[in-house]
């Protein structure tokens, strides 16, 4: 059926001006595909990952401890709340690979852990899935984690070598890749996996036994507390049996390990969403104001003959909603596609696949609500003005005088600026001709601004922040040996190498806690600095750092506290080291940077503890160059100095590797806040190309009247764009000031997201100054459009009546 | 009928078949001492000072007077765009004064058709749609389907403008785009139409036709007050009041107008319009 004129008037007006229905338009799908990308992702990883984590029936709790066979297998898994358990062996060795870094053909070595599975076509938990190659691997082969095969440089069918704890090299052929979601990413920690049958392991000359006992509790497995009750009373049992717990793990049941470092960043990514959307809904009420003004005269001939202010209500808010439903239309499949990107960079730092593809209809439905309902919102208090005007006040030539020019204050403050030329001041002047709409378009500026330079800020701050905490790290190559080696020879060998500064031995123990209850916490690392160490800047956030005095002192990190939340500066704390339950007291907290959780100590009582005095693993040492190559180049040299002296090395950090890693979690962040600041960006950029396009629109009679009174081209042009550059130099200057707090803001609560404590902030200069460039750049652009369409009128045109 | 094919769905008050009211008889338009004051910057300054008037159906006034007298505050008065600072506006019986903003809007619909001096169709509409339009929003003559679009055509050959029913009104004339809006204040078949000098922006040979317009309407039985500078198209109405300074200080009868009623039949002849002959 043909629709009633009224509405056929509501589809004209929307297509009879593409210019200001794209507007419009554009500036609603930015907003709701902003939300779109960040609901959707989260939806479907919310939806997927636990799907997708559950399928691989993951442990959970994971028991390290001394070797053990089938038999204990079979006693743990009758016992009462295990549903299942199985045994595997974790191997830790190290792969050759391409050195990135160094001279072509250089190699360097890799941390992998072989993971040894008894059955690759029957496991139960922990299920690691082929990916594609051989499946399983034969003797003498391995399948490589899909995530892991770049970090490995491996190809399939080519084999890799790799350095066992004795330092044999032995070859294994890489034949395929498989899929697990249960090792924590290579992104995240630097740790390749590779899976072998007990058969290779053989091979390896590697006892057959188990290592590690992974558990399935019966009931209530989705209570943390249950699994660690059920956890501790498994290490009790094989203890009584005389097998040494080493360690248990009982991570947060059916949860993904980095689920938790999602969530701060979605919500970071949604409040960003939601302004957009908000900052969106700013350029609606301006262009559905004008275009109410613009349509006075029509409302009142409608009322005329017979409208009712209902009826025009409805038809203008129907325009809104036709807006709103071809915005829809775009964002859609546009915020399908971003969402889609999202989803594969996530899915490749997390290693899942995701299954779903299409928007979640939930969101979907939400979305339609948002896409129509905000603009309708928006819209209503514009539209309800609009459409009450009496029919007088819409026909006659007096009334509508509340945006005459020459009320205000500021209006009498702009006429009487008198140094500017007469075409500047027709500019400044129609810049606060319309206040309404001019502090809708700022303060979209204004926000957009503030926030596009706060996300430079925080990428700021976070570098100055990692810059800080590693420089508390003041060495640059560490040195991993074979066994203890007198610390005074380890330290004078290296200084003898040119172009160290300094040396130091220090001792390193992978330990866990012991919490008053008996449970046990995850791996911390215990580092015992010498007492009066040159190679640690710690940055102090409570308590004192070690003294040389001090015996059974520990400085904690923020790490460790967010793991351990109950521990106190003053506290005691028990950990164990190398099997023996030892209590120390917590001297100070300093901050990390994701190193992981981390306590210091004193290497005198470090040693005698551990039964090493006057000898140490571990070697630390600064360099006078301090650049990444000369860092690669001196680990190399460093490790042929020592094994030439017959001192085993069997591996080398730089700060320089470990700080990329570090900055590549922070990057993956940067780029998340960076879309959405240009999505912010694009909606200021619509904001003031939507108020340029209607002030021209509204002026058309004034411009043909300067035509005529013989103003050139380039002058009438040079007024707009005059008026576009002074708005967004409005909002430059208020939006940098802005950042001043929000960036602060931003930060803390990417610093408390992220790093669990605050970051040193830091306000982005250059920010400022890029954002400069591209707000010059739109607000001459979004002005130069309607500036040429208007110069381009005729005279005869603009005073023409319609 | 002439005019109107009018079936109950129009107007309270019909007009059907009353060509001349006795003068005892309720009037049509009734104002009763009618005050209207504006505020302005310089005061409140009176545009009406106590108009009586009264019209019945089926007259034609013409109200003259010079610029500023308040001709147009008067003709606002009746159509209900504007409202009295004191006394009665009465039309067809109802007191317009009473009526909230959205129940003018309704009766005004149906009551009276308005005609501006800028013509003032909606540009993003045809011919036609801009005057199936007050049908739409009055909901009148939705019998079937087709009713309103072919009310609006035959308004449109009443002003002989049917073969540019589906142009924009932007590509027609100002006197065409004046016909088209004569038949859009008739689509709801109201009993009055008031017209703001509707060949204020026209040329004499235009003005003439488009008042000529008025003078078939007028046979037809409409009541019609016209506002107009013009005082030769003026005497051709059978009233003429003359307003200054916001009273009116003359109000007459124009004798013969009726030579023009002839030329009405002919006209209608021309047009082929066989109800034009009954009338
Ligand atoms: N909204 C208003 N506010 C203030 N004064 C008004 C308003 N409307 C009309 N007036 C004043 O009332 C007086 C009568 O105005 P009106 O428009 O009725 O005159 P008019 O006779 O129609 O004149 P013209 O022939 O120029 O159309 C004028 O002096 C006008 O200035
Ligand atoms: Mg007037």
């Amino acid at each position: 059926m043909i629709p009633a004129p009224r509405w056929r008037k509501v589809l004209r007006d929307v297509l009879r001006n593409p210019t200001r229905t794209l507007l419009v338009v554009l500036s609603i799908a930015v907003g709701v595909i902003a939300v779109a990308i960040v609901m959707g992702a989260y939806g479907i990883i919310a939806a997927d990952l636990p799907n997708a984590f559950d399928a691989t029936n993951p442990a959970h709790a994971n028991i390290r401890m001394q070797p053990f066979a089938d038999d204990l297998v079979d006693v743990v898994g009758r016992m009462d709340g295990v549903a299942d358990a199985a045994g595997r062996r974790v191997v830790s060795v190290q792969a050759r690979v391409p050195d990135p870094e160094g001279p072509p053909g250089a190699t360097t070595w890799q941390d992998l852990q072989l993971l040894v599975i008894d059955d690759f076509d029957d496991q139960r938990i922990n299920i690691v899935r082929p990916e594609s190659g051989a499946w399983p691997p034969d003797k003498g082969e391995m399948l490589v984690e899909r995530a892991s095969m770049a970090a490995l440089g491996a190809v399939e069918g080519e084999p890799l070598t790799i350095k066992l704890a004795n330092d044999d090299e032995r070859a294994l052929k890489v034949v395929g890749q498989a899929h697990d979601m249960n090792e924590v990413s290579l992104a995240i920690t630097g740790l390749a996996s590779g899976y072998i049958t007990p058969d290779t392991l053989e091979k390896l000359g590697l006892d057959r036994r188990y290592n590690e006992m992974l558990i399935r509790v019966a009931e209530n497995a989705d209570q943390r507390s249950h699994n660690e009750e059920i956890a501790r009373a498994v290490a009790d049992k094989v203890e009584k049996g005389g097998y040494t717990v080493f360690r248990t793990s009982v991570p947060r049941p059916g949860e993904h390990f980095l689920e938790q470092f999602l969530s701060p960043m979605l919500l970071i990514l949604g409040a960003l969403g939601v302004l957009s959307l908000l900052l969106s809904s700013f350029l609606l009420v301006n262009i559905i104001t004008a275009l109410l003004a613009q349509q006075t005269r029509q409302i009142g001939v409608m009322k005329t003959v017979g409208a009712s202010a209902g009826q025009l209500t409805r038809m203008y808010l129907a325009s809104v909603a036709l807006f709103g439903a071809l915005a829809l239309a775009i964002a859609l499949p546009l915020g399908t596609l971003l969402m889609n990107a999202l989803l594969a960079f996530v899915a490749r730092l997390m290693n899942f696949n995701v299954v779903t593809n299409r928007l979640p209809l939930p969101v979907v439905a939400v979305l339609i609500v948002i896409a129509m309902g905000v603009p309708v919102i928006a819209a209503l208090g514009p539209i309800l003005r609009g459409t009450r005007v009496t029919v007088r006040e819409a026909i006659s030539d007096f009334g509508a005088g509340s945006t005459v020019f020459g009320r205000s204050r500021i209006d009498q403050a702009l006429e009487s600026i008198r140094f500017l030329s007469r075409p500047q001041l027709i500019s400044l002047r129609n810049t606060f001709r319309r206040k309404g709409r001019l502090i809708l378009t700022l303060t979209t500026l204004i926000l957009a601004s503030a926030i596009f330079i706060s996300v430079f800020s925080v990428r700021a701050s976070l570098f100055r922040t990692m810059d800080d905490a590693f420089a508390y790290w003041n060495y640059e190559v560490r040195l991993n040996f074979a066994r203890a080696y007198r610390a005074e020879h380890l330290a004078a060998v290296a200084l003898e190498v040119p172009g160290v500064r300094a040396a130091e031995a220090w001792g390193l123990r992978n330990v866990y806690r012991v919490r008053p209850d008996d449970t046990e916490s995850d791996n911390i690392r215990l580092i015992a600095p010498q007492p009066d160490t040159k190679l640690l800047n710690p940055t102090l956030l409570e308590g004192r750092w070690l003294l040389p005095t001090d015996e059974d002192a520990v400085v904690i990190n923020t790490d460790l506290l967010d793991d351990e939340p109950d521990l106190r500066v003053g506290d005691r704390m028990v950990l164990n080291v190398d099997g023996r339950d030892v209590a120390w007291t917590i001297v100070g907290l300093v901050r990390s940077v994701m190193a992981g959780p981390y306590a210091y100590t004193n290497y005198p009582y470090f040693a005698r503890m551990v039964r090493q005095v006057g000898q140490a693993d571990i070697l630390n040492v600064a360099l006078e160059d301090q650049s990444p190559a000369a860092q690669t180049a001196m680990a190399l040299e460093l490790e042929r100095v020592f094994e030439a002296q017959g001192m085993r090395v069997v591996g080398t950090e730089t700060t320089a590797a470990q700080r990329d890693q570090v900055g590549d979690q922070y990057g993956i962040l940067i780029a998340f806040l960076a879309l959405m600041a240009l999505l912010l960006a694009i909606v200021g950029g619509l904001g003031l190309s939507g108020t340029m396009s209607i002030n021209v629109l509204e002026r058309r009679r004034e411009i043909g009247i300067m035509r005529s009174i013989g103003a050139s081209t380039p002058a009438i042009m040079r007024i707009i764009i005059f008026e576009g550059v002074l708005i967004g130099a409005m909002g430059w200057i208020l939006g940098a000031l802005l950042a001043l707090p929000l960036s602060r803001i931003l930060s803390d609560a990417v610093g408390e997201g992220f790093i669990h404590s605050t970051l040193t902030w830091t306000y982005s200069l250059g920010g400022a100054a890029f954002w400069l460039l591209v707000m010059a750049g739109v607000a001459a652009l979004s002005s130069f459009v309607p500036a040429r369409q208007a110069a381009s009128l005729t005279v005869r045109e603009v005073l023409a009546y319609e | 009928m002439f005019w109107s094919r009018s079936n109950g769905a129009g107007s309270p008050i019909s007009t059907n078949g009353v060509a001349h009211a006795a003068p005892h008889a309720p009037r049509l338009i009734d104002l009763r001492h009618v005050v209207k004051n504006y505020a302005t910057a310089a005061g409140a300054y009176t545009a009406l000072r106590g108009i009586d008037l009264g019209v019945d159906a089926g007259e034609f006034v013409a109200v003259v007077g010079k610029s500023g007298s308040g001709k147009s505050t008067l003709s606002n008065m009746i159509t209900g765009i504007d409202r009295p600072t004191s006394g009665e506006v009465l039309v067809g019986g109802v007191a317009v004064q009473q009526l909230t903003e959205g129940q003018i809007a309704v009766w005004r619909g149906r009551t009276v058709g308005v005609v501006f001096q800028f013509f003032q169709l909606l540009p993003t509409l045809t011919v036609v749609e801009n005057i199936m339009l007050p049908m739409d929003f009055c909901n009148t003559f939705n019998e079937h389907r087709h009713a309103r679009r072919e009310r609006a055509l035959f308004l449109l050959s009443q002003v002989d403008m049917q073969m540019h029913a589906d142009k924009l009104p932007t590509a027609l004339s100002g006197g065409q785009q004046q016909r088209i809006a004569i038949a859009r204040a008739l689509a709801n078949d109201p009993p009055i139409v008031v017209a703001d000098e509707p060949t204020g922006n026209l040329d004499s040979h235009t003005a003439d036709a488009v008042f000529h317009l008025f003078e078939q309407l007028v046979a037809a039985g409409k009541t019609i007050l016209m506002v107009t500078h013009d005082d030769d198209l003026a005497r051709r109405a059978t009233r003429t009041i003359t307003i200054a300074d916001g009273e009116i200080i003359s109000d007459r009868p124009n004798y013969a107008p009726h030579a023009v009623v002839d030329d009405d039949v002919d006209d209608a002849i021309l047009l082929g319009d066989e109800e034009l002959r009954l009338a």
